[in-house]
């Protein structure tokens, strides 16, 4: 099977006036399908904007991305958003829910923008609120939930429309720690079950444990790579 | 994919109700504006329809030719005055024409007893068709045997008579036109002021031939009335009458007519363009209020889209294109202006009916003026609200995201 992702000398060039940043340094990552991977690094080593480049968010300055066997890094906005609606499912840190939908409008939204009809739209929702536990919390809104719920109905939001990748920035890092082991065994149950691709971007080594991968950024390159099974045994 | 489905619009009115206190401001630029749009629309047509009203009511089957004396001069010799030659040789030469009615307007002091008052004499006959919308008050108007015996008979407007009788009965008095003495037959009913302000009631009617004869008319004839002997011959009576009045005046070729030869569509035309003018006009003021109620949508849209930038972010991220955030904005611009317009147009109508009536203005609401001002509000709220659309759709989704 191909890998999912598949990148080659990956750079990315900030310019602004006569200041030119150099983010991205020439990256090289193939993420294999069903594979969890963690992206680790101190803060300005470029991990969140390789995730932005990951998740169509952004484009890179030279270098290929291959999404699935396809090259994704010249895209226009409109496919761009076209691939992150079927492609990708993002889950953030600060959850970014929508305030004034409930959690089954935030769920279904992708939904909508992919042109599901309304009915069989809420039915989905609402089947995958009760995968994650939230069944009864359907017409809450967000500020009605706790923390661990609302990522709960982030990551619901972000398999709505079964993504290929997942891309998780920071998923635990605004929940307390028993909450935050929740939310990854969450993610590690639809990695199992559904065979998600997951990529998670964290400086929590913690966190980082829980995949099967880790690929260490510092200055826009890739320092170091280790395997889960290699580094535990 | 349509740029503003059945959905999206419902979602947009399910946005907009969330401040519900905040859409109602935004729309009543609008409506005002399209309220005004409508109700301008139809007082000036109200006002044209009166005024053609009035016109037609003079006759259609009239031609007038108005003397140029004391006009303005173009240049050249004076002009001639209209006189019994040129209504001879209309009635002698002219084959087209079944009758020619002049009027004649001097001024004049009139006195009773010790009372003076200037007043405008006007010398007509009972044919002048002017004379039939001159309600009369008491009394009666002198007829045709009057006109051909030169009979010293008048007919008195309000003004003179209350300068010169005061509270006394004028009917059957002798008053002293100039120097000759005339009865009084008739009073004129009260007819206000002229748009001009020239006071209508001013006024002594009395027969062409007696003014022509005792008093003199040195200006000539202010009007001919001329009838053509049967409508379809209205062109060739213009032109006859044009030629007779050319030679009769002895104009050369190529010098110009020193008369006006009006015809009544001509006069109706006139008044229908002067206030066709005027309709533009006020519609023209009303559709700056329209376009200052699509800037107030603007505005707002723009707020809110600046207000919504982190959740816009969240859409874009999770897979709205920018053309689907587009049409979410458009959405809302199109429900904010179908709203607007709508209330627009009920105010316009119910303001075009309710102010129509106490001015006495003939009712002229057309549904083509309701539906195409509130259409054209629509498509101003539209117009106006797809500049923050665009801002919203072009909003970059990682620097939407950062903004709390």
């Amino acid at each position: 099977m191909p890998p999912v992702v598949d990148i080659r000398a990956l750079h990315k060039v900030y310019e602004e006036g006569p200041m030119r940043v150099e983010v991205l340094r020439g990256i090289d990552l193939e993420i294999a399908a069903h594979e969890v991977v963690a992206l680790c690094g101190p803060s300005g080593s470029g991990k969140s904007t390789l995730l932005n480049i990951l998740g169509c968010l952004d484009r890179p300055t030279s270098g290929v991305y291959s999404l699935g066997g396809r090259d994704v890094s010249t895209l226009d906005r409109e496919e761009q958003a076209w691939v992150r609606l079927h492609y990708i499912g993002f889950v953030f840190q600060s959850f970014h829910l929508i305030p004034d939908a409930t959690a089954l409008e935030n769920v279904a939204l992708p939904m909508y923008y992919a042109g599901v009809a309304r009915g069989e739209r809420e039915e989905r929702a609402r089947a995958i609120l009760g995968r994650v536990g939230l069944a009864d919390r359907a017409e809450h809104r967000p500020n009605q939930l706790s923390g661990g719920q609302r990522q709960r109905v982030a990551i619901a939001r972000a398999c709505a429309c079964k993504p290929r990748l997942l891309l998780a920035d920071e998923p635990t890092g605004a929940l307390d720690s028993r909450t935050g082991v929740q939310v990854l065994e969450l993610l590690g149950e639809l990695h199992r079950e559904d065979g998600l691709t997951i990529v998670l971007v964290t400086h929590d080594m913690g966190v980082a444990a829980f995949a099967e991968r880790q690929v260490h950024l510092q200055d826009g390159v890739v320092v170091d790579e280790r395997r889960a099974d290699a580094s535990s045994g | 994919m349509r740029l503003v489905g059945s959905e999206g619009l419902r979602m947009a009115v399910q946005v907009l109700l969330r401040n519900p206190g905040r859409s109602v401001l935004t729309v009543l630029g609008l409506a005002i504006g399209v309220g005004a749009f409508i109700a301008m629309v139809s007082f000036g047509e109200g006002a044209r329809r009166s005024v053609i009203t009035q016109f037609e009511s003079l006759g259609t089957n009239v031609l007038k030719v108005k003397s140029r004396v004391g006009g303005r001069d173009a240049g050249g010799r004076p002009p001639r005055p209209l006189t019994d030659a040129d209504v001879r040789a209309l009635e002698r030469e002219a084959t087209t024409l079944a009758d020619v009615v002049p009027l004649a307007r001097r001024n004049m002091d009139v006195t009773y007893g010790g009372d003076q008052h200037r007043t405008a004499l006007h010398g007509s006959t009972p044919r002048f068709n002017v004379l039939r919308d001159w309600r009369l008050q008491a009394g009666g108007m002198f007829d045709e045997t009057d006109v051909a015996e030169r009979a010293k008979v008048c007919v008195l407007g309000m003004t003179p008579v209350r300068e010169l009788f005061g509270s006394r009965d004028p009917l059957g008095e002798t008053v002293t036109v100039g120097s000759m003495p005339c009865r009084v037959i008739g009073l004129l009913a009260e007819k206000g002021r002229a748009i001009s302000g020239a006071d209508l009631d001013d006024a002594l009617v009395l027969p062409t031939t007696t003014m022509s004869v005792y008093l003199g008319i040195p200006d000539g004839y202010m009007y001919l009335e001329i009838r053509p002997k049967s409508p379809e011959l209205m062109t060739a009576a213009r032109f006859e009458i044009g030629e007779i009045l050319r030679r009769s005046h002895g104009l050369a070729e190529g010098e110009l007519d020193d008369f006006d030869l009006l015809s009544p569509d001509e006069v109706t035309r006139a008044a229908d363009q002067t206030s066709r003018i005027l309709t533009g006009l006020l519609a023209g003021i009303a559709a700056v209020s329209l376009l200052v109620g699509g800037i107030g949508i603007m505005n707002i849209l723009l707020v809110s889209v600046a207000e919504r930038t982190h959740e816009i972010g969240i859409r874009a991220a999770i897979g709205a294109s920018p053309r689907q955030i587009l049409s979410q904005f458009l959405a809302e611009a199109l429900a904010l202006a179908v709203v607007g317009s709508g209330a627009g147009a009920a105010l316009g109508a119910l303001a075009a009916v309710l102010v129509a009536k106490p001015m006495g203005w003939q009712q002229s609401l057309s549904p083509a003026v309701v539906a195409g001002s509130a259409l054209f509000g629509i498509a101003v709220g539209v117009v106006f609200g797809y500049v923050p659309a665009q801002r919203a759709a072009r909003l970059d989704p990682i620097q939407a995201l950062r903004r709390e």
